[in-house]
Parts: structure tokens; sequence; C-alpha cells
């Protein structure tokens, strides 16, 4: 399926021509905040919505008055509200059932709509940002349970998180200021230069090709004398995605993150201020981007300079075909 | 000073002397506009919710009739209803001129298009992306106006208060379909208008007292209802 669309008349909110929707896939459309994603997805839902059924799943998705339980079943028949039960407890929400749905928090909120969402046999199923009110500790098991329960269905996503695409694509079509960058398939596009320039603009980016291959029901990447545990299938060169809020650092020799699959010790070579954050470019052999406090750069007295330990989950890293 | 004085004691000796009969009165005026209020709302509210949710060929010609029905002027309304069930009219053989159903008929006509419209502004009024997830639910369109309603619930609330007020407070239909008739058709408002015509201000004021106490009753039980129970709730 094929999409032009232009939003207001004069197109100054969207101009996209030629958008590809393919079904039973999985397409993200990957962009910065302010790119006209969410628009874009809103017309996406009247269109589709328009030939057949289509699940929705909002940024701030809201709560009708009365329980979480009645919320959850919410347009589902009894075979599917028992699917969404158990979706429910998976995500963590089966306990909340009996509560009032307004008073729940956004992170519960959106997890008893995800738990709907996927238990309905809607035709295509859009998706707002699903991992923004989600923490970050548990960001990884969710992605997994979406990608798993996403997989053959027609999906649209948008975020501008680096990970939803490394979890979820088939397809990535990234957008920037109401047009289409770049579209294709996922290992196309997360290679090609307009991706990692979407992914520096985004400012959390770990991008870091090598060659991979299974272990251990994960995958590791090796990118000269670094190895990179994550998730994935990839076999071959590849690339491992991961944040740079996923990056923990610590001065070294001050002991072992066992937690963390991977762990480095490297030399400071940048630091640059970012919004409220500092990112910190260390050289473990090849480079990589920690976004951090400036608290806790002053905690570790941490400089162009020093030597520190890194760690990061092997949850946290998606490795993909490059 | 003194005649208000004069009046305000007059009024309170009416209660007394006119006790049985203003307690009749207060009964049809209840009774007429409480069915009225509660048959105009039962349309109103869904009518409202119906034309800001969907667009159908004619929804905007009764939008149109809704606007214009808000402010149109009760007497307008009661001259309509009297010619429909006048003797010689398309429902004369129904005898209705004249009696507390033809008064129920013109007060529906007037709560109908508040109701409405006051509903319609509440459910508009909701943010986008409550309107979004009921339309992203896949509901039947009964449970969508059923989650709207219950989502723009105090604004549904004042739609109610709105008609009640509409029905309770107005005089001309009610006398002209009603005929103010002693002990038939007369309401607080007709017996009001009766009695400062011939001066006797004692008993209207009482009339217009029960009114005002009528009215402050419902807004004030109407508006507990609205009130937020609990966090979020």
């Amino acid at each position: 399926m094929s999409f032009d669309i232009v939003i207001p008349a004069d197109g100054s909110r969207l101009r996209i021509s030629g958008l590809e929707l393919h079904p039973e896939e999985t397409t993200v459309i990957f962009g910065p905040n302010g790119a006209g994603k969410t628009t874009l997805l809103r017309y996406l839902v009247r269109e589709l919505g328009g030939s057949g059924t289509v699940a929705y799943i909002q940024q701030r998705p809201h709560m009708f008055r009365g329980s979480a339980g009645f919320n959850l079943g919410l347009g589902l028949e009894s075979e599917s509200a028992a699917r969404a039960r158990q979706l429910a407890d998976r995500l963590g929400v089966g306990g909340l059932l009996e509560q009032s749905a307004p008073s729940l928090s956004g992170g519960e909120k959106h997890r008893l709509v995800i738990a709907r969402t996927l238990a309905r046999s809607a035709d295509w199923c859009l998706l707002d940002e699903p991992m923004a009110p989600i923490d970050f500790a548990e960001r990884g098991e969710i992605l997994s349970l979406l990608t798993t329960e996403l997989e053959g269905r027609s999906v649209v996503v948008v975020t501008h998180d680096i990970n939803v695409v490394a979890a979820l694509a088939d397809r990535v079509v990234i957008i920037d200021k109401g047009s289409i960058v770049e579209q294709g398939e996922v290992s196309a596009v997360i290679g090609s230069p307009s991706f990692t320039r979407s992914a520096e603009i985004l400012g959390k980016a770990n991008l870091i090709d090598g060659n991979a291959r299974p272990a251990d029901g994960l995958c590791v990447l090796e990118s000269g004398n670094v190895r990179i545990t994550g998730m994935g299938g990839a076999d071959g060169p590849a690339r491992a995605l991961f944040g740079a809020e996923a990056v923990t650092l610590r001065l070294a020799g001050s002991g072992h993150d066992i937690s963390s699959r991977n762990t480095w010790i490297g030399r400071v070579v940048a630091m640059a201020h970012r919004a409220q954050l500092v990112e910190v470019t260390v050289d473990i052999g090849v480079e990589v981007v920690a976004s951090v406090t400036p608290g806790a750069l002053v905690d570790l007295s941490i400089d162009v300079g020093t030597e520190v330990g890194v760690a990061v989950k092997a949850s946290a890293v998606t490795i993909v075909m490059a | 000073m003194e005649f208000l004085g004069e009046v305000i004691g007059d009024a309170l000796d009416a209660f007394s002397e006119f006790g049985p009969e203003l307690v009749d009165v207060i009964v049809l005026t209840l009774a007429v506009s409480g069915i009225s209020t509660v048959l105009g709302v039962l349309v109103g509210i869904p009518l409202g919710t119906i034309l800001e949710m969907e667009r159908f060929p004619g929804s905007a010609l009764v939008r149109t009739v809704v606007n214009v029905g808000m402010g149109i002027p009760p007497v307008l309304v009661g001259l309509f209803v009297l010619l429909l069930f006048w003797n010689a009219g398309p429902f004369g053989s129904l005898g209705l001129v004249f009696t507390p159903a033809a008064m129920v008929i013109a007060q529906v006509s007037l709560a109908i298009p508040v109701a409405a419209g006051v509903t319609r502004g509440a459910v508009g009024g909701l943010p986008t992306e409550v309107i979004d997830e009921i339309d992203a639910l896949g509901l039947p369109a009964t449970m969508r106006y059923r989650l709207a309603i219950g989502e723009a619930r105090s604004g549904v609330g004042a739609a109610v208060v709105a008609a009640f007020g509409r029905v309770i407070s107005e005089v001309g239909a009610v006398l002209i379909v009603g005929g103010n008739i002693l002990g038939e058709t007369r309401v607080l408002t007709t017996l009001i208008v009766q009695e400062s015509r011939q001066a006797r201000f004692g008993i209207a004021i009482a009339a217009g007292m029960v009114l005002l106490a009528i009215s402050l009753a419902v807004n004030l039980s109407l508006g507990r209802l609205n009130r937020p129970r609990g966090v979020g709730v």
C-alpha cells in the first residue's frame, strides 16, 4: 500500500509521498520530536480505519471511568478478553484490575492498553511511542513481548527510540520536518548514512559495526578487540545498537558490574552538554557514548583523559544484520 | 420600604392562608417540569452526543434546528403546540388542549434542544485523545456514545440542570397550551402572572419563593452528583 499525504492543504506540517506500508509486516516510522510522526499516525488511523479495523495505542492512553478490568475488556469478545488478562499478567498489571482505572499511573495505563490492543484481532495495529512511558529497567522485557506478539501482524509504530527500531522493525521510514528522508527494509536503512545522521540528531545512539554470531540465545558482535553481547539472531556482518542512556560509567578499578555482560575499560575522549545531560564519549577500542547527569560527572571526577569503567546490559543492546 | 415589608408579610401569611391551593400548584409544577425534563434529557442527551460524534445526511440541518431551538421564545412553541392540538388541528381529536399533557408536550419541545445543545458542547469539549481512544476501540455505536457521555458527565449534568431551568422558569408556553386553569393547569409561574396582575403580591411572592427554592434544590443536588469522588475519578 502506498500513501501520499499532505497536511494541511499547503503541506506545512506533513508532505509525504509514496509512504509504503506492507501488510503482515511492522513498519517503524523513525524521526525526531516534531517531525510529524503523530500527525502521520493519526492520519493512518483514519485512513486504514476506513477500510478495516484499527487498534491504536496513543502516546498518553486515556482510561475511562470504571475499573482497570472494565477498561481492559473494552471492545473484546470473551475469548480475546481472556487473552488480554493473560497479557496483563505478563505485563505486571494483572493484579490491578479491581482498581479504578483513571487513578493508575501513566505506565500502568499504558501496559493495560498494550494488553488490550495485542488481544484484539484488528487488521492494523498502530502504536505511538510504545516505549515512552515504560521505565528503563523494564523496557527490554516489554520490547521482547511486543516483538513476539506483533510478529506477522500488520503494524505501524512511530518512535524516536532507536531500540524500538532495532527490536520491532521489518521496514523503517525515516521522517524529518514532515517529509520522508528514507524508507526501506530495516537492514538496508539502518546501515545507511541518513539513519546514522538521524540517530546522531536524536543524540542517544551507539551504532557499532562488526561481525556477529549467535551465542547462548543471545548474539555476540566483535568489532576489533571489543565484544558486545546483545539481543538478536544476527550471524555475519552486523550492527549493534544501544542508547547512550543505557551506558553506565564508574571509576576504573572500582569493581565489576556483575549484572552487565558488557563491561569495558576505556579513556574519556570527549564530553558534550546536551539538554540536562552530559554525553561522555569513551574509547574502549571503539567509541561509545554515555549520557550521564552533570552531578554524576562531579561525583566520579570524570574529565577528558580519565580512565573509566563502562557497562551496558545485554538486554539494552540490539544486534541486527548490516 | 414600608410597602415591600408589607408584601413580604403578606407572602408569609399567604403560605398559611392558601396553603392547600399552593400545594396543588407546586405538585403540578413539579410533575409537569419533572416529566418534561426527564423526557427532554432522555431524547436530548443522546441526540446531542450523536450530533457531535457522527456526520450523516441532514445532520447539519438538525444541528441548526437544535441551535435555533435553544433560544426560541417559549410563546412561539406554545402557539405551535396549541395549533397542532387545537380542535380543528391535526391532533385535535386527542382533546389535549388545556391539559397538563399539552403542557408536557410544549415543555419537552423546549427541553430537548437545550439538553442536546449543552450535551453537544460537553462532548465536543472532550480532549481529542479521549475521542481517539473511543474511536480506536472498535465498539458498537451505542457503547461509543455511552463512553463519551460518561467522560463528559459534568457537562451532561449541566445539560440536565439547563433543561430543568428552561422548563421550570417558563411561562409563555404553559400559559398558552394549559390555559392557567385553577386546580387543573395552573403552575407556579402562571400563578405569579395571574396574581400580580391583580395586585395580590403576597401570594405571588410566596409562589416565587417556592420556585426559587426548587431551582436551588435541583442545582445543589445535581452539583453534588457531579462532584469528583476520590483521586482522578
